[in-house]
């Protein structure tokens, strides 16, 4: 089961925080899922890529999208 | 002094004060960019000549005011050394601004200095019908406010899509913010209005697999922009310039142009707006030995 984390709250920086700090929480390669809304779309996921990790799944639900990450994906 | 002298010191950046025998000296900067050194030899100058004090002006510019008529020439002199020459005003190509672009700044695409520097050497002081006005952006996020300026610039990334790799997941499509980027129905394809596209690289950026790359970089021009009383925001020209010399080639017509339409005290937004923004883009195309 991989966790989900809940966003759709949060502006940034803190979309960014989260993010980061849920991922610190899963071993390397793990995956977490991080449901968005689609203002914090652009901001996440360059950030994400830029910390070496992979966004392996897009699902728009409705008004936000689910992202399935895994955890320093890029680099392996 | 009469009032001829006046002008004359105006045109060489001297400019008269309200109170007589006074004037605030423009001088010559660059795209906002000054060395240290060149900034204690102001400070020194600003001591000196004026009542230790400089005004930064709106366009990147500083003026040394205070300034007795019988000092001007030393204050002058005084700068030599430092390479900080004396500015300019009247019917003439004023101040090049510009950001730091893509060395300095991290949402930089073209590199904004060096531009500036080579718009600076080929037209800074030049004669035109009015005072005309070169700002370049470094990106789309347009810190210099290119449609102010005569002749704007902006730094642009162009996005590439390729099937490889691309999930067709809407990423893209969700974050452009001219909805010019289109996933087709059920996926398949995803197309890139390219005369929308502001060349901001959202779309590159957020792309999760990297099928949305940067395609090329380039130079957007606008044209006409204006403040002052009436302001007005000039116009795009041209969708993309590929190189620094296409820039300036760019410029270098639309200076033609206006030399050869615009009558005396007249901006150049004006002119185009006689004329028509379509003529301009002709001539330059034109010049440029390009299909329009």
């Amino acid at each position: 089961m991989i966790p989900i984390l809940d966003i759709t709250g949060d502006v940034c920086p803190m979309t960014f925080v989260k993010v980061k700090m849920g991922l610190t929480k899963i071993a390397s390669s793990g995956k977490l899922k991080v449901l968005l809304k689609e203002e914090a779309l652009k901001n996440v996921i360059s950030s994400l890529k830029g910390e070496g990790h992979k966004v392996t799944r897009v699902e728009r639900q409705d008004a936000a999208f689910l992202l399935e990450v895994e955890k320093n994906g890029a680099s392996a | 002094m009469n009032e001829a002298d006046y002008k004359e010191l105006k045109k060489g950046g001297m400019m008269r004060q309200k109170e007589a025998g006074l004037f605030s000296v423009r001088l010559h900067v660059i795209g906002g960019q000054m060395t240290t050194a060149q900034l204690r030899a102001i400070q020194e100058a600003a001591d000196r000549f004026g009542r230790g004090s400089v005004h930064l002006t709106a366009r990147q510019g500083v003026e040394i005011p205070f300034v007795r008529t019988d000092s001007l020439a030393a204050l002058k002199e005084s700068l030599l050394p430092s390479g900080v020459g004396v500015g300019v005003c009247g019917p003439t190509v004023r101040t090049v601004t510009a950001c730091q672009g893509a060395f300095v700044c991290p949402s930089g695409v073209i590199d904004s200095p060096a531009l500036a520097d080579a718009v600076d050497r080929e037209f800074y002081g030049k004669p035109v019908p009015h005072k005309f006005k070169v700002g370049i952006s470094g990106c789309a996020n347009n810190c210099m406010k290119a449609e102010e300026n005569d002749i704007g610039i902006k730094g642009v990334a162009e996005p590439r899509w390729s099937r490889d790799g691309c999930t067709f997941c809407g990423v893209c499509e969700a974050v452009c913010p001219t909805k010019v980027v289109r996933v087709s129905e059920g996926g398949g394809r995803v197309s890139v209005d390219t005369e929308g596209c502001i060349g901001c690289g959202d779309c590159i950026e957020s792309c999760p697999t990297g099928a949305m790359a940067e395609g090329s970089r380039g130079y957007q021009l606008f044209a006409g922009g204006k403040f002052g009383r009436i302001p007005f925001l000039g116009k795009k020209i041209l969708q993309v310039l590929r190189t620094g010399e296409e820039a300036i080639a760019a410029i270098e017509a639309a200076v033609e142009f206006f030399r050869a339409h615009g009558k005396p005290r007249e901006r150049f937004g004006d002119t185009l707006q006689r004329t028509g923004f379509p003529a301009l883009e002709a001539h330059i195309h034109e010049r440029m030995g390009r299909k329009a």
